[in-house]
């Protein structure tokens, strides 16, 4: 049951992934990056 | 469409990125012309392999998320922090530079649009990095993109070299050779590393005109995006071309801008941030280095690093007089 539901949601994150821009992946890919560096204090090495 | 297959390529792009920076770190050659290079040797000896292809084919993605974390490390401070004077001379140096790369490239030497105004973007704003983001604004061919980025960066080192002889030779003052390095060299890291090398001031002096004029990344791709936008309409241009070609990476760039400006940011998630997009960019050219076909390559001949050096030794040559007329050598 619960699996079948986290399958979905997979599923529909995929989707909506695909039918972005390539522009607009790549500002999702800048802000998850920006919101994990400030929400979890990410660090990092260069 | 299975996403397991693009793993494969991204662990390709990974392992490059990983290698070229050891390169780096071990032997002093600059990260991004290395990771080009692996790419360039994966492609031209063995060839990309069919199961790498779809996850080297992502290094745009990857180039685009990088553009916009870059908008992290700018504010709009960073330009007023240095000056009106020398904020001037960076402006009509880079757009002296952006013109001339523009003129001979296409009236001159006949190169296509795309290319040139790479050249351009890469000559004048902050190399590599102003390739990437107007790429996205004109739309240029992934080809077009490695050949510019290869230009540039071929130039990166030979000024990493040629500069510190010229200011020793002229024994130019610390801020001549510093502004000077910042408004004509081309990528931020080697302005100031020449800066620094010649003391302590001029690297202060480099760094300080290379960011206020890397703060103009966003004013010139927005120009270029609205330029191709309008040449590219079959019909009259409208706001509804204009947003179609608009590279809405910008827009996360822009407001990335904003909320450094604002401060939001503390200098730690900044650093990470600057190494995030490092990061990306190493990534990304691990993939464009696997577009730059010898054959293609051979095609195109020495015509893009002409057009680059003209640009160079006139831009170089005007900023140095310029910059000695108001500082004194």
């Amino acid at each position: 049951m619960g699996s079948t539901r986290l399958h979905r949601g997979v599923a529909a994150v995929r989707s909506r992934w695909r039918d972005l821009e390539r522009d607009w992946q790549s500002v999702a890919v800048g802000a998850t990056t920006v919101a994990a560096i400030a929400v979890f204090e990410l660090q990092i090495p260069w | 469409m299975s996403a397991a297959r693009f793993l494969p390529g991204l662990a390709a792009l990974l392992l490059g990125a990983v290698l070229a920076r050891a390169v780096e770190l071990t032997v002093g050659f600059n990260h991004l012309l290395v990771a080009i290079a692996l790419g360039f040797v994966l492609a031209n000896t063995v060839g990309v392999p069919d199961r790498l292809e779809p996850g080297i084919n992502t290094h745009k993605l990857w180039l685009g998320a990088g553009i916009v974390l870059m908008g992290a490390s700018l504010t709009l401070e960073t330009i007023l922090e240095v000056g009106g004077l020398v904020l001037l001379v960076v402006v009509a140096v880079t757009t002296l530079t952006i013109l001339v790369v523009e003129l001979l490239a296409r009236n001159v030497f006949g190169l296509a649009d795309q290319l040139g105004s790479l050249l351009a973007a890469g000559s004048g704003i902050c190399g590599v990095s102003a390739v990437v983001a107007v790429a996205g604004a004109i739309r240029a061919r992934e080809e077009q993109i490695a050949y510019a980025a290869a230009t540039v960066l071929l130039f990166d080192a030979i000024t990493i070299v040629v500069y510190p002889i010229v200011g020793d030779l002229l024994g130019l003052s610390d801020v001549v050779f510093g502004v000077w390095a910042g408004v004509s060299m081309f990528s931020t890291g080697p302005v100031v590393a020449v800066g620094f090398a010649h003391s302590e001031v001029a690297g202060q002096w480099a760094t300080m005109a290379k960011l206020s004029r890397n703060a103009l990344i966003g004013a010139v791709v927005i120009a270029y995006a609205s330029y191709y936008a309008r040449s590219g309409s079959a019909g009259r241009p409208s706001l509804r071309t204009l947003w179609d070609e608009f590279p809405k990476f910008v827009l996360g760039f822009l407001v990335l801008v904003a909320l450094a400006s604002a401060g939001v940011f503390s200098s730690a998630q900044q650093a990470s941030i600057e190494n995030a997009y490092n990061w990306l960019f190493v990534l990304a050219f691990v993939g464009l280095g696997t577009e730059i076909q010898l054959a293609e390559l051979r095609s195109t001949g020495l015509t893009p690093a002409l057009v680059v050096l003209l640009a160079l030794v006139v831009a170089s040559t005007v900023s140095l007089v310029v910059l000695s007329m108001l500082f004194g050598a």
